[in-house]
């Protein structure tokens, strides 16, 4: 796997020209709304943006600054949402994320890294497969009997949050996929977390120790394809996993599926729920979600590649299939935030900063759902517990009027 | 070399403990070495981010007491000098208000840290539009204003610098200057007040010959805009596209057999006063923001096509109220280029404009000139007459060759950009190289080319580059430019007598 000196010339190639910190410029609709760096906005320093957490990561490669009073916290406080990446990627042949994800990993195998509330993943992964520390046996004790079509190829793959903190995701998912008559399994005892909470801390060991793990399961298994509703799992799987060993099996997100299932008139929408109601892309089903393609060569004079590399630029992330189903649900008025699709603003609950900095964590998500709030929207939605997560928590803290809907909870209810 | 603490606690009072650090990892993005970049930075001592103007003054005040250099910014890209020793940096990126859009004088009142990504869309949507510098969406709009930026569209508009209305400006000694208008507390709107105009000393550049103070708000002019309020962006990044209404606005490129056709049809398009945006483009940047990786450009590149058809072409884009007039400028258009020899180039080359209009309106892409590993470098920059810009442009490869032929830099001697400004009355130029940011000489092939340029421009008696903003190339060839240094070293010790703003070496 890639480490930092890997990404030196992206480090190197930076102009500090700013695209890391702002949406595309032809999105914007007016003076609110255009900042996509979560750090950035809240902590207003240009070190803390993609830019600068690059212009560190090559200092300390070089060995020009040291693990100094305040820099574990400055690189641990971004939430590796990959805004930074993908706008970067609108112009350049630069890895921002895979650069900052190198960097912890330094960190770590430097032995400062990770945080002290992130070093408890990997014994919690070890001792019990989640990162909550909950009975493993206990993983799919929501599920409901009689669900599930033994030895089917198809595996719908829960993930710990969705199992451990929020079971009706994974109620409603199965529910959506009996509704749509496809024949599925669990991994039941064989499903340990996807790795995603120490991919994005740095414990690359430990997130390789599960990545084979869950390989070797669909492999025994001979699964062909991979349904998860957790976008973190979504995004693991095709972001993390072919670094280590390339997919023998597709991965898709429940909204993806269930596309296809709408196109085909295999599920239809009977209820009417009203609401205006807005759709959050989550980080890892949007703009980090294409499937990362190894490449090995040579970055020759004025940035040529050989031999050519397919760049992860966020492109093709999964923004139509959540919109489309939305939209085909009677009653419910969709309405877009300006940042959106591969520019959507960060819920703050990714790369292990809630747990290392809820204030920071709430803060973002607090800004995200002000512009949710801005366009007339009653609701907002997405598609990833982690989401949920700091959503609800925000909207608690803050005594916000809007509701949160996990997507499967209204398609749910709409059938 | 970090501040005296006592120092950094008076700094601190005035801007509070959030909005100031000297911490190292917090300073390292002030000390990238960037591709563009000749020399190294040192780390700043500090940076601050004072929120209003009576902070600034405040900090200024401190400045000059203790003699303490600093340096404004907002983007830190391009232009901005960034870090010398024991400097502080002076980020304004909290003042970031937008205080008036006056729909019916047109103009609007703005604080540094606005950028160009969210001013745009707000006059847009009014009807309303500005020349904007070819710098990005992510750039300070003030910044590019008292810059002096140019522009793709200046054909129709103006060279920025023309549309700065009123301005508050905290001079290095601390003082607060109000020029135009509000000087007598009578509005925003007019650039000249009482006195004598101050307008020409107010500058962005950096370096010695630059900056003076800290600008910290300014009007500027808005026209009409004649496209939708909101743009119509269709697809993801960074294949997404913009098209406006074709019956209204449509972009044609043609080649001429010549550049001296090339000029002449810009001078008749000009007389005609007709488009929105005339320009002579850069062939191999045109290549490089229309492709997505450098993979894709020097496959565009190798395959001749922008050699064959755009060393010697002109850009044109119409944008009317209404289809009729659109019909009555394609009609005026078509005799001038039939007049001067013109041909429409490859119909793939002219319909990407048309797929996306960003390029006339906030350029969100233009970073992509980076691509090709961040080794680029502007040089000429200048402005004259259309016929003096045509003649330094034929110039060029007197000095490029030699460059091209050892392999120094990109093979693309017609790499330069000649906009007219006003409808032909001035133009701007511009020679863009790209050189391979990994070569060991790269800084030496920098400064080479910028002084070949210069000895050139001597050697032919123009008069239409910018000097660099060095002293030392100040000095050297000031004399060659009526002494001009003199008067700026004469300025600049009147307006900064400490030298404690944009320090320079």
């Amino acid at each position: 796997m890639e480490t930092l000196k890997d990404y030196l010339y992206t480090m190197e190639s930076c102009n500090s020209c700013g695209q890391c910190r702002f949406i595309l410029g032809p999105l914007s609709k007016g003076k609110d709304y255009v900042e996509v760096c979560p750090i950035y906005s809240r902590f207003l320093f240009e070190s803390y943006s993609g830019q600068g957490l690059i212009n560190i990561a090559q200092e300390i490669l070089e060995g020009t600054l040291g693990y100094e009073e305040g820099l574990l916290e400055h690189i641990y406080s971004c939430t590796t949402c990959g805004a930074c990446d993908i706008n970067c990627k609108s112009v350049r042949d630069m890895e921002v994320m895979d650069t900052i994800l190198a960097l912890r990993a330094k960190c770590v195998e430097d032995g400062y890294g990770p945080l002290p509330a992130h070093k408890k993943y990997s014994s919690l992964v070890e001792k019990e497969h989640n990162i909550y520390g909950k009975d493993h046996d206990q993983r799919f004790d929501w599920l409901p009997e009689g669900t599930l079509t033994t030895n089917s190829d198809t595996v719908y793959f829960a993930g710990c949050t969705t199992s451990y903190l929020y079971p009706e995701i994974g109620i409603n998912t199965v529910r959506l996929l009996q509704a749509s008559d496809i024949k599925f399994d669990v991994l039941s005892a064989g499903e340990y977390c996807c790795g995603a909470p120490l991919w994005r801390t740095g414990q690359m060991a430990a997130a390789e120790k599960l990545v084979r793990h869950n390989l070797d399961m669909m492999k025994k298994r001979g699964i062909k394809t991979l349904v998860t509703s957790c976008a973190e799992c979504y995004g693991t799987f095709k972001g993390l996993y072919p670094r280590i060993e390339e997919l023998s099996f597709e991965v898709l997100h429940i909204t993806e599926l269930l596309r296809r299932s709408l196109q085909k008139g295999q599920l239809q929408f009977t209820n009417r729920l009203s609401m205006k109601a807005t759709y959050h892309d989550p980080c890892l089903l949007g703009r980090l979600s294409e499937l990362y393609i190894p490449w090995k060569g040579e970055i020759k004079a004025f940035g040529y590649h050989d031999p050519p590399k397919k760049f992860r630029r966020g492109t093709y992330g999964v923004y139509a299939a959540p919109r489309e189903i939305l939209k085909a649900i009677p009653g419910i008025e969709l309405v877009e935030m300006t940042r959106r699709a591969e520019n959507a603003f960060c819920c703050g609950g990714g790369g292990g900063v809630p747990d290392a900095f809820p204030e920071l964590s709430l803060w973002i998500a607090s800004e995200r759902l002000g512009e949710a709030a801005s366009t007339g929207a009653e609701a907002i939605i997405s598609a990833c517990p982690f989401c949920k997560s700091s959503f609800e928590k925000a909207i608690i803290a803050k005594q916000n009027p809007l509701h949160y809907y996990d997507i499967t909870e209204l398609i749910a209810r709409a059938i | 070399m970090s501040l005296p603490g006592y120092i950094y606690k008076m700094l601190e009072n005035v801007v509070g403990p959030e909005n100031i650090s000297d911490s190292p990892h917090i300073l390292a993005a002030y000390r990238h070495f960037s591709p563009q970049a000749v020399h190294r930075p040192v780390s700043p001592a500090a940076v601050i981010l004072p929120g209003s103007t009576e902070e600034v003054q405040n900090l200024i005040r401190i400045c000059n007491r203790y003699h303490i250099k600093y340096i404004p910014e907002v983007s830190l890209f391009g232009m901005s000098a960034v870090a010398f020793p024991d400097t502080v940096i002076i980020n304004l990126r909290r003042m970031n208000r937008i205080l008036e859009i006056n729909e019916v004088d047109r103009y609007a009142v703005i604080e540094p840290g606005v950028r160009h990504v969210q001013l745009k869309p707000e006059v847009l949507k009014r009807g309303l539009n500005y020349p904007t510098a070819s710098v990005g969406p992510s750039c300070s709009v003030l910044a590019n204003f008292v810059a002096s930026g140019d522009h793709h569209v200046q054909h129709s508009f103006s060279r920025v610098s023309r549309y700065l209305l009123g301005i508050e400006w905290v001079l290095p000694t601390g003082e607060i200057l109000r020029v135009g208008s509000p000087a007598l507390g009578a509005g925003w709107f007019c650039a000249d007040g009482p006195g004598p105009a101050l307008r020409g000393l107010v500058r962005g550049w950096n370096g010695w010959g630059g900056g003076l103070g800290i600008v910290t708000r300014i009007a500027i002019g808005l026209d009409a805009w004649k496209g939708p309020p909101t743009l119509p962006v269709e697809g993801h990044s960074p294949q997404y596209q913009i098209r406006l209404p074709r019956e209204c606005h449509r972009v044609h490129i043609f080649k001429f057999p010549s550049l001296d056709r090339v000029r002449d049809a810009m001078l008749e398009i000009g007389k005609a006063e007709i488009g929105f945006a005339v320009l002579k483009f850069f062939y191999a940047t045109e290549a490089v923001l229309y492709t997505e990786s450098a993979n894709d450009f020097w496959e565009l590149w190798n395959s001749g096509l922008y050699q064959k058809e755009l060393p010697q072409a002109l850009w044109v884009y119409l944008a009317t109220w209404t289809p009729e007039e659109m019909e009555y400028e394609e009609r005026v258009l078509s005799d001038i280029i039939r007049e001067t020899g013109g041909e429409p180039v490859e119909e793939s080359i002219r319909k990407k404009y048309e797929e996306n209009m960003d390029f006339f309106i906030m350029v969100s892409f233009l970073q992509r000139t980076l691509k090709l590993g961040g080794g680029w470098s502007p040089t000429k920059l200048g402005g004259d007459s259309v016929h003096h810009m045509f003649e330094v442009a034929k110039s060029i490869p007197e000095f490029l060759s030699e460059f091209i032929d050892k392999g120094l830099i990109l093979n693309a001697p017609h790499n330069f950009q000649i906009i007219p400004m006003e409808y032909g009355h001035m133009a701007h130029i511009e020679l863009l190289y790209f050189y391979d940011r990994t070569a060991p000489d790269r800084r030496k092939v920098q400064m080479d080319i910028s002084q070949k340029s210069l000895e050139t421009d001597i050697r032919h008696g123009f008069h239409a580059a910018t000097p660099a903003h060095g002293r030392a190339m100040m000095e050297k060839y000031g004399p060659l430019w009526s002494n001009f240094h003199l008067w700026a070293a004469k300025i600049r010790a009147a307006f900064n007598p400490q030298e404690i703003s944009n320090p320079t070496s």
